[in-house]
């Protein structure tokens, strides 16, 4: 067990000059008790929420009393109504069609503004030294010979904007009722609670809003991003590091529909040695752009005007790594040297995305990647879920989806400890989600690691076998068929 | 353990026609209160009344029961220091309770026969004994004698007399002696702990090592 701060000593979660005027205010309003909850869960991300429907929607936990905290005002953070097509948020994600089964599990896939959603069918994957593919369909993942069943899926994920997750998931929420929202509304400190003569707390998260109220949790959720503040009150370690590059995302209007047309849309990847550069598909002509690559490379894309940035994208699915190396070093004037670059190089365009046409104004943005994973993702009467428990490398997609399965998981084991007149906050209780988790996550924590590193390296024979491995995977149908399973979540 | 034992009686109550929607527990023996606490917190419980004739472990049950506001709202779970055979009799059977159990205590009772005959007569026509033991075999003299307090020493020396041991049929003719159980209100469920896993149900277990015993009172 991760080491429990002694009662009564205060943990802040705010900087050190503010300590002193929190502990004062803290200790006026301990005199008066908390409400008591069933669980508390801070964060109200796509994790936390599909935790809170998941509860709310299961008749064994609907008797529990749970509330939400969130800093923002989540109201901002919906789909806006007047949302056209041909604008889309450039925070997106790819949801697996286990993710997807699970929020049809707790009626919230109904709410989802599924015109805004692009499955996709087919993948392209390759090498940008050695241009070795791979290309994954589930039509292609079957043995040799034998006919492809009708039940099979045809898709391999869905991409979705954040905000139309989270719509989604608030609209459920909403309709179910039952959960107290505090928005808007900021944890000031988590302490533990105390021992009276009627009842003994000192094993209980108390939490003291920013709103002066304060909860106490049987069951305290972080469902709080990668810095935690219910991991750090929990004691939890977090270990990992950076990789020393950023996610360039952007929204993007190709010049038609992609190749396989609108029933058949296709993801492409390309792994350089900068990072992987991917176009994911979104409804109509738009597509969603991760360019993971070095901070000041990230830092020179986002400064680019927009005809450059745009003849960069373009060039980052068709040239070189060295034609690539230079244009970042070029101060402008990229369009032009890349017009004149691509007459040079030959490439099947029906290999590689269509073009480029056009970027979404103030779309361009970068975020650092990172991994890390929690040590465990429970304590005493603590949860982790989602990033709070687990970063990871963005070029398999599953960020979301891991703490999409996390918080299903969770609400197992909360259902079964309910079902059993176990404390739901207990250790013992809480032992089987992170049983379940914590290697799963784990292991795809790895595989996509070493993938980020396996394809770093620019020359030498490692390139070789990476590219001998890949063909073969992809000329063996059940192999490939296997790891898509995988990718998809185990459905 | 306990997670089990809640499955065991949700399935005998489930050959119940018509149960009562709010349930009253009476747990004997209850120990530190492992299973009263968790018979308690069921959103279907009305009250748990739970005793031990031992003081020391009363304290500590009530000082953990102190840990969960939802136990120590008033009637719903009341600690007694007392044996079976000084709780007060209901009045009327009616009075009686929906649930009594019986988890590990009568291996350690010197007269089983008497014992039960208290138990009795505080469960309510249509309620139900639930009781968990060891039958009396070879098997369960060797892993209850031999390695636990021999080889072990996991539990103190002289804890199990096996001859003390009730095997499943002994008790299902004690009950449908006294006219229990007869239509068809009678389950057992084999029991076997796996290192690593914990407790996990045995088809045919009740032959040879721990088992569960339900026996509905019909009239």
């Amino acid at each position: 067990m991760p080491p429990r701060i002694a009662l009564g000593v205060h943990r802040a979660l705010s900087p050190t000059s503010r300590v002193q005027f929190r502990v004062r205010r803290c200790a006026s309003t301990s005199a008066a008790s908390p409400e008591i909850y069933d669980v508390v869960c801070v964060g109200g991300g796509p994790a936390g929420l599909s935790l809170l429907a998941g509860l709310r929607a299961s008749g064994a936990t609907q008797g529990l009393k749970v509330a939400l905290i969130e800093g923002q005002d989540l109201e901002k953070n919906r789909l806006p109504k007047d949302a056209t097509l041909d604008s889309f948020s450039n925070r997106c994600s790819s949801l697996t069609p286990a993710s997807v089964k699970n929020l049809q599990e707790i009626g919230a896939w109904s709410h989802a503004n599924l015109s805004r959603i692009q499955p996709y069918q087919e993948m392209q994957v390759w090498d940008g030294v050695t241009d070795a593919r791979i290309s994954f369909d589930w039509d292609s993942a079957r043995p040799l010979l034998s006919p492809r069943k009708p039940s099979q899926p045809t898709t391999i994920a869905y991409m979705i904007e954040n905000a139309n997750t989270t719509t989604t998931l608030l609209s459920r929420l909403e309709e179910l009722g039952g959960v107290d929202m505090f928005l808007a509304t900021k944890v000031d400190s988590i302490d533990l609670g105390t021992d009276t003569e009627r009842v003994d707390l000192s094993s209980w998260p108390v939490l003291t809003l920013s709103n002066g109220k304060s909860l106490a949790a049987r069951l305290l959720v972080g469902a709080d991003g990668a810095n935690s503040p219910v991991r750090t009150f929990a004691g939890i370690a977090s270990r990992g590091f950076d990789y020393d590059r950023h996610g360039v995302v952007a929204s993007l209007k190709l010049e038609g529909e992609g190749w396989g047309g609108p029933d058949h849309k296709i993801a492409y990847q390309r792994f350089l040695p900068s990072g992987p550069i991917a176009m994911l598909p979104l409804p109509g002509n738009m597509a969603t752009l991760v360019w993971s690559t070095t901070p000041d490379r990230a830092a020179k894309l986002k400064s680019l005007p927009p005809n450059d940035f745009i003849a960069m994208v373009n060039a980052g699915f068709r040239l070189s790594p060295t034609d690539l190396d230079y244009l970042h070093t070029m101060p402008s004037g990229q369009e032009e040297e890349i017009a004149w670059r691509e007459k040079h190089t030959p490439f099947k365009k029906h290999d590689i995305p269509m073009r480029v046409a056009h970027v979404q104004q103030g779309t361009v943005a970068s975020f650092p990647l990172r991994m890390r994973h929690a040590d465990t993702y429970t304590g005493e009467r603590v949860a982790l879920v989602g990033d709070a428990a687990h970063t990871i490398h963005p070029l398999a997609g599953q960020g979301l989806n891991q703490g999409q399965g996390d918080a299903a998981a969770l609400v197992r084991t909360i259902t079964h400890a309910v079902q059993t007149g176990q404390d739901i906050g207990s250790i013992l209780a809480l032992e089987s989600y992170n049983s379940e988790r914590y290697a799963e996550n784990n292991a795809m924590l790895g595989v996509c690691d070493k993938l980020h590193r396996l394809y770093s390296v620019g020359s030498g024979p490692l390139v070789g076998i990476r590219s001998l491995g890949l063909r073969a995977v992809d000329a063996m149908g059940p192999l490939k068929g296997f790891f898509m399973s995988r990718a998809a979540g185990g459905v | 353990m306990n997670p089990l034992r809640h499955e065991f009686i949700t399935r005998c109550r489930a050959s119940s026609i018509d149960p009562p929607s709010k349930l009253r527990y009476l747990d004997i023996g209850c120990g530190g209160g492992i299973f009263a606490e968790s018979a308690a917190r069921l959103p279907g419980t009305l009250s748990v009344t739970a005793i031990d004739p031992t003081p020391e472990v009363l304290k500590i049950a009530e000082g953990h029961k102190k840990r969960d506001p939802t136990l120590v709202q008033p009637g719903k779970l009341a600690y007694l220091n007392a044996s079976i055979e000084e709780l007060p009799v209901p009045d009327t059977p009616a009075d009686g309770y929906d649930v009594v159990s019986v988890f590990e205590v009568i291996e350690h009772v010197n007269a089983p026969g008497p014992f039960l005959e208290n138990v009795i007569k505080h469960v309510k026509p249509g309620g139900w004994i639930v009781l968990s033991t060891i039958a009396r075999t070879w098997t369960s003299w060797a892993v209850t004698n031999v390695m636990a307090e021999d080889v072990l020493g996991i539990v103190p020396k002289g804890t199990h007399d096996w001859n003390k041991y009730i095997n499943e049929a002994e008790m299902r003719e004690w009950f449908l002696k006294r006219g229990w159980g007869r239509t068809g209100g009678l389950r057992t469920m084999g029991v076997v702990y796996v290192p690593g896993l914990g407790w996990k149900e045995v088809p045919g277990g009740e032959g040879w090592g721990n088992y569960f015993f339900g026996v509905r009172r019909d009239e």
